[in-house]
């Protein structure tokens, strides 16, 4: 090499190939790329919530005859606030039975339980408490119109969590049941199952209109 | 060189030493050579260039709403290190921590005080700040990015301000919590994942005051700071503040 | 354009030291013209250098266009920061930051508000559909006033010179200032209109 002048004539690319310093800073590139990638998603695995235990797991809450002991209004077809996990256990047939002004007497609404049973065929349901609007708790089913009454926003389900009033974006959400060793009633809460759609009405067909409530 | 002709002879041998002018390496600047180094060589000041345009430091131009910003941000990093040294962000103690800073901490209640207010105050200056701004349409080119790295702050401000909300632990701060995360899960694309990865679970609970009280204390003021001085780099690369209207 | 007086050729030795940045138009001396330097009607002008009028670094500085940064900036910050930290302490002095029972769970106030910077955002969730609520309007929201710059391209900046973009910004702003104010003072339990004088449901 004889001087700078023969510098950019020795090393310089041909018309229309990448030199081999550009060539390189891609590599460099895509590499440093390739680990931030990597970094981040490890980052998201290692922050992704961790659940041991409480919502989340599967939760026993005993037979039917142990809910009526502790709570006896449950034959008559008031839903049973399990607190722990913040649910409603709802005795569908005999919700039923009420919404149709009975006073019904089920000790044992059975076990039908499956996702593709629908909701008024079920032997119990798990009603999530926590409102799908904005998450504000839902109070106990209010005496005037047998429906869940949202007190924050004023969203209103039937006993069965089917929207039928107010600013949320579907019915209320639910866990699934099933049957446990002991033969009680054992929640899947690890997977939120959405509310049924708007304008789903199974047995109670009333408006919003048609009864006082308890929230304006 | 004595710099100190008269005065106390213990004073004047003090500033005349070596240990002393090695600190101080001017007097106190009095002409506009002296005002000029005293910018220049100190750290802090060098934020600021030597001379400003007159109109910027009209207190009507500006209102020193971005200053006000800025000094509410150290205010409250501040305060809240003071709250930090008494609180444990665990539900079963976190309310029962804020009560006692409330009640048992010397200026505990003062402390906290400055805190909530310093922060609702400075989600006001930065909103009003950004208004000024527009106004005066400092947003034209060559401060178009500074103007995209505001928004940012804004938002970086909104969100210190909410996680910071949760970590009293006591009805508002659950339930205005709960309302505003919820708001995520309306998301069309993942609203449910980044809901649960916010929260840290599917409801309000020891996961979300964990998760908050890391973004408030350190993770957000951090990329807050970094994005501030961005700002502020870009502001004199910009030319300084920009002229009136 | 920065024109240089010069009143004779051999007063190189007062042009900048350090080399501009900018390009720098340079003409030739030409003949020396006749006459004592400094004689109105001799001298000699010459191009230096072309300065950006948008940079801080000016040739041409006439002294009353800039202020020293100290005392005047500082002064100003200074006191600014006094002002601010005796208004924030003698606020905090008098006014308590809420505090209400401990979290629960289990009970749900009445009333159920974000704090009050989302309350606006609230507000329009209980009008439309959650995901254009939700999602859509805080994005465009944030977008739309990130894009002020890219959407003005003009570059005057009197109002009367961006009408549309001042119309756009008062959009965002009033309707922003007033879902805001609706969902702070004029909502209650179970979102529903409450006048203030009748109660207000808001707390900082």
């Amino acid at each position: 090499m004889t001087g700078p002048a023969s510098y950019g004539e020795v090393h310089g690319p041909r018309v229309g190939e990448m030199s081999r310093r550009s060539f390189m800073r891609r590599i460099v590139g895509a590499g440093v790329g390739l680990l931030s990638l990597q970094f981040l998603a490890g980052s998201l695995a290692f922050l992704w919530p961790n659940i041991r235990g409480g919502l989340g797991g599967q939760i026993s809450i005993g037979t039917a005859a142990d809910i009526i002991t502790q709570f006896p209004e449950w034959a008559a077809g008031t839903p049973y606030i399990y607190n722990p996990a913040r649910l409603f256990i709802v005795n569908v047939p005999a919700a039923k039975a009420l919404v149709e002004g009975q006073t019904p007497d089920v000790p044992d609404p059975g076990t039908t339980f499956g996702e593709d049973v629908p909701l008024a065929d079920r032997s119990v349901l798990a009603l999530y408490r926590k409102c799908p609007h904005l998450g504000c708790q839902i109070p106990q089913l209010c005496e005037q119109s047998e429906w869940f009454e949202c007190l924050c926003h004023g969203s209103k389900y039937t006993v069965l969590g089917e929207k039928r009033d107010g600013p949320a974006p579907r019915g209320m959400d639910s866990f699934a049941v099933s049957v446990g060793e002991d033969g009680g009633y054992v929640i899947d809460t690890s997977e939120v199952i959405s509310g049924p759609p708007v304008g789903t009405a199974t047995f109670d067909t009333r408006g919003p209109g048609d009864m006082p409530h308890c929230s304006g | 060189m004595t710099m100190n002709e008269r005065g106390n002879p213990i004073v004047r041998w003090v500033k005349d030493s070596g240990v002393w002018r090695s600190f101080f390496r001017q007097p106190y600047p009095t002409t506009s050579r002296t005002r000029a180094l005293a910018v220049m060589n100190n750290v802090f000041l060098h934020l600021h260039p030597v001379r400003v345009k007159k109109h910027a430091v009209r207190y009507t131009y500006t209102f020193c709403l971005g200053g006000i910003s800025f000094f509410l941000f150290l205010a409250l990093t501040v305060t809240g290190l003071y709250l930090m040294f008494y609180y444990v962000p665990s539900v079963s103690r976190a309310f029962q921590d804020i009560q006692a800073i409330e009640t048992s901490v010397a200026f505990g209640q003062l402390v906290r005080n400055m805190h909530r207010w310093a922060a609702h105050l400075m989600v006001l200056t930065v909103f009003l700040h950004m208004i000024r701004v527009f106004y005066h349409g400092a947003y034209k080119p060559p401060r178009e990015f500074n103007w995209v790295v505001g928004i940012l702050l804004l938002f970086l401000t909104l969100m210190l301000s909410f996680t910071g909300y949760l970590l009293p632990w006591d009805q508002i701060a659950f339930w205005a919590i709960t309302v505003g995360t919820q708001m995520a899960l309306y998301a069309p694309l993942l609203g449910a994942e980044s809901s649960f990865f916010l929260l840290g679970g599917i409801e309000v609970g020891q996961n979300t005051l964990l998760r908050f009280y890391v973004l408030h204390v350190i993770f957000l003021p951090l990329i807050a700071a970094i994005f501030m001085i961005v700002h502020f780099w870009r502001i004199r690369k910009d030319g300084g503040i920009s002229g009136p209207v | 354009m920065t024109i240089e007086k010069r009143p004779n050729a051999s007063a190189d030795k007062n042009a900048p030291t350090q080399a501009p940045r900018v390009p720098v138009v340079e003409r030739g001396t030409g003949p020396k013209l006749p006459g004592p330097p400094g004689v109105p009607g001799t001298e000699r002008f010459r191009l230096l250098a072309y300065v950006r009028q948008e940079s801080m670094v000016r040739v041409d500085k006439r002294p009353d266009e800039t202020v020293l940064t100290w005392p005047h900036l500082l002064r100003a910050e200074f006191l600014m920061a006094g002002l601010i930290s005796a208004l924030l302490v003698v606020a905090s002095f008098f006014i308590n930051a809420p505090l209400e029972e401990m979290a629960n769970a289990g009970n749900t106030p009445h009333v159920a508000k974000a704090p009050w910077y989302f309350l606006g955002l609230q507000e329009i969730l209980s009008y439309f559909n959650a995901t254009v609520a939700g999602v859509l309007v805080p994005l465009l929201y944030l977008g739309g006033l990130a894009l002020i710059p890219y959407i003005d391209r003009s570059p005057y900046k009197a109002a009367r010179d961006r009408k549309l973009i001042w119309i756009f910004f008062l959009c965002l702003m009033i309707g922003g200032l007033l879902v805001t104010f609706i969902g702070s003072f004029f909502r209650g339990p179970g979102w529903n209109w409450v006048w203030p004088w009748d109660g207000l449901f808001f707390t900082l």
